[in-house]
């Protein structure tokens, strides 16, 4: 193998070893929320920092391939894919940090995770993660045949979190006291959403790397087609 | 001026150097050939000037056409078709003659004997190969005193003295150091809004930086011929990827 392919494969290695990080820190997020385990909040929190020494590290590596070895085609397409993909993750990781944070700060708010149970927030975690593994696998199987499988678990949380919204509201008319707690779990329930998003991106990505297709904004630019 | 080759087939003896290649080249544009060494690349640019004229055992079929005209037909004077093609080799080739007397030199050839003509056709030419500022006061100097990068422009600008509309490069700067060649790049860069000009060079990020049209040759075929951003970007053909990637053989 030639040390440009060896270079590429470490660099393979580096975001998909970030990559497993931020899975396992959202996959601890989750259970300290739903159990208001406050020591596993704060490893979370504790390991935010290995998150983004990723992100500087993958950075520095990508600029240095593009600096020494001038990629073209999938090379380059890959390089590019990586730099946004490692973005990416790392706000991903901050909103494992984001989660970790609100459940130190309302006291493992242990009063309140029935209602966290009918605004199945579990449910939501599970399809982000479902779809942070299912793009992890691509790239690790050069394949995207599973991106409309994907983009799909995209639109289920999508409709969890219209659905959480309005469980919601009626829990605020019904227990007025809840309203500053029921504003932050608005907030923790468009950062799962917002997560959906960003797998959806990362696939979008690898889209673009390893078949050379641009899907970014396309649902957006048919919307507006047929509006 | 377009350029054309269709169903071309070359051959040197029983070498079959050029097989069935069908290109259309957009006139006042550039257009870079790459591939590896002996995939053909070189043949099929000479075969615009009909430079492997002068090798013997060598046999053309199909047609190559310069701005409509088959200049494989009978009829087609080579020293007029000359006029009309240009060619840079390699290496710096100037004649043994001072600055000026080598950009009047197709000029004189050609009968052109006014010298106020000669006189503004040199400077005109010596302008556009950009190197004017730079040998405007020593004009009747031996181009033997130039550096290898002035010494490149300076045959550009011989073969834009006899007002060509195609001007063929054979890796024109892989001789020349840096500075020389980012300089023959920003003048081939500028030269295709007058010219037709078709590069072969080794350099594929020379290829990527200047031209817009990109043909990748390998064993005396046309792999792949695409805009150049789409070849550096997601080229169609593996082959083609393989090798500007570095992963070829």
């Amino acid at each position: 193998m030639k040390h440009t392919e060896t270079e590429l494969l470490e660099l393979k290695k580096a975001i998909s070893d970030m990559w497993s990080l931020v899975h396992s820190q959202l996959e601890k997020a989750k259970t300290s929320l739903l159990t208001g385990d406050e020591e596993l909040a704060r490893v979370v929190m504790s390991r935010e920092k290995r998150v983004n020494a990723f992100e500087l590290k993958i950075d520095s590596d990508c600029e240095n391939y593009i600096a020494l070895y001038s990629p073209v085609a999938i090379d380059l397409r890959f390089v590019l894919s990586v730099l946004k993909i490692n973005k990416t993750l790392e706000r991903i990781g901050d909103f494992a940090d984001g989660i970790a944070r609100f459940v130190l700060e309302t006291d493992g708010h242990n009063q309140h995770l029935q209602l966290l149970k009918e605004l199945k927030i579990e449910d939501m975690f599970d399809c982000v993660l479902e779809m942070l593994e299912k793009d992890k696998l691509a790239l690790e199987e050069e394949n995207t045949a599973m991106a409309g499988v994907v983009f799909t678990i995209d639109n289920k949380v999508d409709d969890c979190y219209s659905d959480a919204i309005l469980v919601l509201a009626k829990h605020i008319t019904a227990h007025p006291e809840d309203v500053l707690y029921s504003l932050n779990v608005v907030t923790l329930l468009r950062k799962i959403e917002r997560i959906g998003d960003h797998c959806n991106n990362i696939m979008e990505e690898l889209v673009f790397y390893l078949d050379a297709k641009v899907l970014k904004h396309q649902k957006t630019a048919q919307d507006k087609d047929t509006e | 001026m377009k350029l054309e080759a269709k169903n071309v087939n070359f051959f040197y003896g029983d070498f079959h150097a050029l097989k069935d290649i069908n290109m259309q080249i957009d006139s006042n544009s550039v257009t870079a050939f790459i591939g590896p060494s002996g995939c053909g690349k070189s043949t099929f640019l000479r075969l615009f000037n009909r430079m492997n004229d002068l090798i013997d055992g060598t046999h053309l079929d199909g047609e190559c056409i310069v701005g409509g005209q088959n200049i494989y037909d009978k009829s087609v004077s080579v020293d007029e078709l000359r006029k009309t093609v240009g060619m840079v080799f390699q290496k710096p080739n100037p004649f043994p003659k001072s600055i000026f007397e080598n950009v009047a030199y197709g000029l004189r050839v050609n009968g052109v004997k006014d010298k106020k003509i000669i006189a503004e056709t040199v400077e005109k030419s010596l302008k556009q190969a950009a190197l004017w500022e730079e040998v405007k006061d020593k004009l009747k100097k031996s181009a033997f005193e130039l550096s290898g990068g002035q010494q490149q422009r300076l045959c550009i600008a011989r073969a834009l003295a006899i007002s060509p509309s195609v001007l063929l490069m054979d890796e024109p700067a892989s001789a020349l150091d840096p500075i020389s060649t980012s300089k023959i790049e920003e003048l081939i860069f500028e030269l295709k809004h007058d010219y037709t000009v078709v590069i072969v060079t080794h350099n594929m990020q020379q290829a990527a930086r200047v031209s817009d049209k990109t043909g990748f040759f390998m064993l005396g075929e046309l792999i792949e011929f695409n805009d150049t951003k789409k070849i550096f970007l997601s080229p169609d053909k593996e082959q083609t990827q393989n090798y500007i990637t570095g992963r070829f053989g």
